[in-house]
């Protein structure tokens, strides 16, 4: 999978399940998403079961760090790395 | 006996003794003794005594750990704020208890310290030499130990003052109960800020034994969580039960056998659906441990879940009085509940907090404001609140201060707070009455809390309104939206299972 179809479902996922589908139109792929509250623990954790049930990237311990998570542009840097070897199929997100 | 003398006594039997495991090291008994008397004649260089406060504003570490054991080695209080709590409120927290210093892994350091001129903002890792004697103030156990920062229902956050005989009660009683060892290795899932934690740190080190501390990040983390608990050779884990529901769901805990090391799980700060009871049960063979007590009472009842409470289709008991405590129900008629009755739940004796910081000494049994009914067997049972406050994942959180975060922004002319699910499901859901022409987005809702409210307090889910629906007598009417969410959210398998 590319950077921007990473880049793109991480997005959809975070405007559906933690801005309501992001109406405004706010969220960037800098916005900093700890900071800001649209992910705190729990979202991680949901966010953390999205990668690995749609994109096939379990994420170890030593990887989750607020570095790996501070804005998509990270979150997608992430997952790039770690590679998404089978399971890449296509999945919605509505 | 002092609440800090735990570690100064097995830093002198078993100095090599694992102490304290973090994401950033670890350190022997030996070690969190130097570097906690370091830092110790460090803070009293910048001025720190006796009955002083001292913030401790960082990522949950062995040398944050160390750092709350140098503010009590001054005879001062610590004050911990969670690393993710926005600087203005830890700045807010800091004037309020009028700390003397903080003590941060925040950089740079210089922010905070504008945000509070005339208190010195003490680096957590700065490496410092060790003192020329140790730091050992004469402390009273009466004295305050540490202060909780929990949501207040005023739209402020209030400060819960626990002093050392407090927390020593609760503390002494854990190790007997649990029979702790210095082969035990603890867990600690809640952050520093949530007094679960205080049974994890004091616990391990009463008993000489070690504590393994779960990384913020990796707290609701199904699969590492469950990783971690294997790796880290648990003993003794304590956590919120939601943490716990989400291992077995979503972390594949059920399909490996339960690890040999585990002998005792416990949970506290929410019910616990019993069917993940039985899971849980059925898992593991290691003691399962209800624990009950708000942040001013700490743990003052357990029960340990037996086999006939798994046949029940009730929640697990809440239990029986511990740590010394003196506990019962009072029904609305003021009378004391018998069985079978309800009543609130009222709490005396060597647990229950000194106070609130900045009010007048707590006097007499603290009324819990939770509502329970008497079992047969004298057990008391959860029923709910008597009033707004409600639980996130254990959390306390007022609505009301969520309510007032919201509605300081500039777009907002109302908002209303609901808490909708239960445990690992609960979500948070603000109903938004926007200024005229204004449309707030989610977003930027979400920023403008997260600037003012510690993360758990943060919505989790945003609804903008053209008018609030209002009961009878002019109240907005909560369970009417609460209705709106619950229904619109439903799963379809819900519906699909119900025939009609």
């Amino acid at each position: 999978m590319s950077t921007d179809e990473i880049s793109a479902k991480v997005t959809a996922f975070i405007k559906e399940r933690f801005l309501s589908g992001d109406e405004n139109k706010e969220l960037e792929d800098t916005t900093p998403l700890l900071e800001w509250g649209v992910l705190n623990s729990m979202n991680t954790a949901l966010l953390l079961m999205y990668l690995r049930d749609e994109l096939g990237v379990v994420v170890p311990p030593t990887g989750i760090v607020a570095e790996n998570f501070k804005d998509i542009r990270s979150i997608t840097k992430m997952v790039n790395d770690l590679g998404s070897p089978q399971r890449a199929t296509v999945a919605g997100t509505e | 006996m002092t609440l800090h003398q735990y570690v100064i006594d097995a830093a002198a039997t078993a100095p090599e003794h694992l102490a304290v495991a973090g994401p950033s090291g670890a350190y022997t008994y030996g070690e969190l003794d130097r570097r906690a008397n370091a830092l110790a004649a460090r803070l009293r260089d910048l001025g720190v005594e006796p009955g002083d406060r001292v913030v401790v504003w960082a990522e949950k570490s062995p040398e944050t750990v160390a750092a709350t054991q140098a503010a009590l080695r001054l005879g001062a209080a610590y004050v911990p704020a969670d690393r993710n709590v926005p600087r203005q409120r830890v700045a807010t927290m800091a004037r309020d208890c009028r700390a003397r210093a903080v003590v941060t892994d925040a950089q740079p350091t210089s922010q905070l310290a504008q945000d509070l001129p005339g208190v010195p903002v003490q680096d957590l890792h700065e490496e410092l030499a060790p003192p020329p004697s140790p730091v050992n103030e004469a402390v009273d156990i009466g004295d305050l130990a540490y202060i909780l920062y929990t949501s207040g229902s005023t739209g402020s956050p209030k400060g819960v003052c626990i002093s050392h005989r407090n927390a020593r009660a609760f503390v002494d009683w854990a190790v007997a109960e649990l029979g702790a060892t210095p082969e035990d290795r603890f867990a600690n899932h809640a952050p520093l800020t949530f007094d679960l934690s205080v049974l994890d740190l004091y616990a391990a080190f009463a008993s000489g034994a070690s504590v393994h501390v779960v990384p913020h990040e990796l707290a609701y983390a199904p699969i590492q969580l469950v990783e971690f608990l294997y790796q880290e050779r648990i003993s003794v884990w304590y956590s919120v039960p939601s943490a716990l529901a989400l291992m077995m769901r979503a972390g594949g805990m059920l399909d490996r056998p339960a690890p040999e090391s585990l002998r005792a799980v416990l949970f506290a700060g929410e019910p616990f659906a019993i069917d993940q009871v039985r899971q849980l049960a059925g898992w593991t063979r290691a003691r399962l441990l209800n624990l009950y007590g708000p942040t001013e009472t700490n743990v003052c009842t357990f029960h340990e879940v037996e086999p006939r409470d798994l046949r029940r289709d009730r929640p697990v008991p809440i239990g029986r009085a511990c740590s010394g405590d003196l506990v019962w129900a009072r029904r609305s008629d003021g009378a004391v509940a018998e069985v079978g009755d309800e009543g609130e739940l009222l709490v005396k004796g060597p647990t229950v907090m000194l106070g609130y910081w900045g009010q007048p000494a707590h006097r007499g049994p603290y009324h819990t404001g939770d509502l329970v009914r008497v079992l047969p067997d004298g057990r008391f049972e959860y029923i709910g609140r008597r009033d707004h406050m409600v639980k996130v994942r254990g959390h306390r959180v007022e609505l009301g201060e969520v309510e007032a975060a919201l509605s300081a922004h500039p777009d907002v002319a109302e908002a209303v707070a609901v808490v909708v699910g239960h445990g690992m499901d609960a979500r948070l859901v603000a109903f938004v009455l926007p200024r005229a022409g204004r449309e707030p987005g989610v977003l930027g809702l979400k920023r403008h809390s997260a600037e003012r409210l510690p993360r758990y307090m943060v919505v989790d889910e945003v609804h903008r309104v053209a008018q609030l629906p209002r009961t009878r007598n002019g109240k907005v009417d909560r369970g009417a939206l609460t209705a709106r969410v619950t229904r619109s959210t439903r799963p379809v398998e819900n519906s699909a299972s119900t025939r009609d």
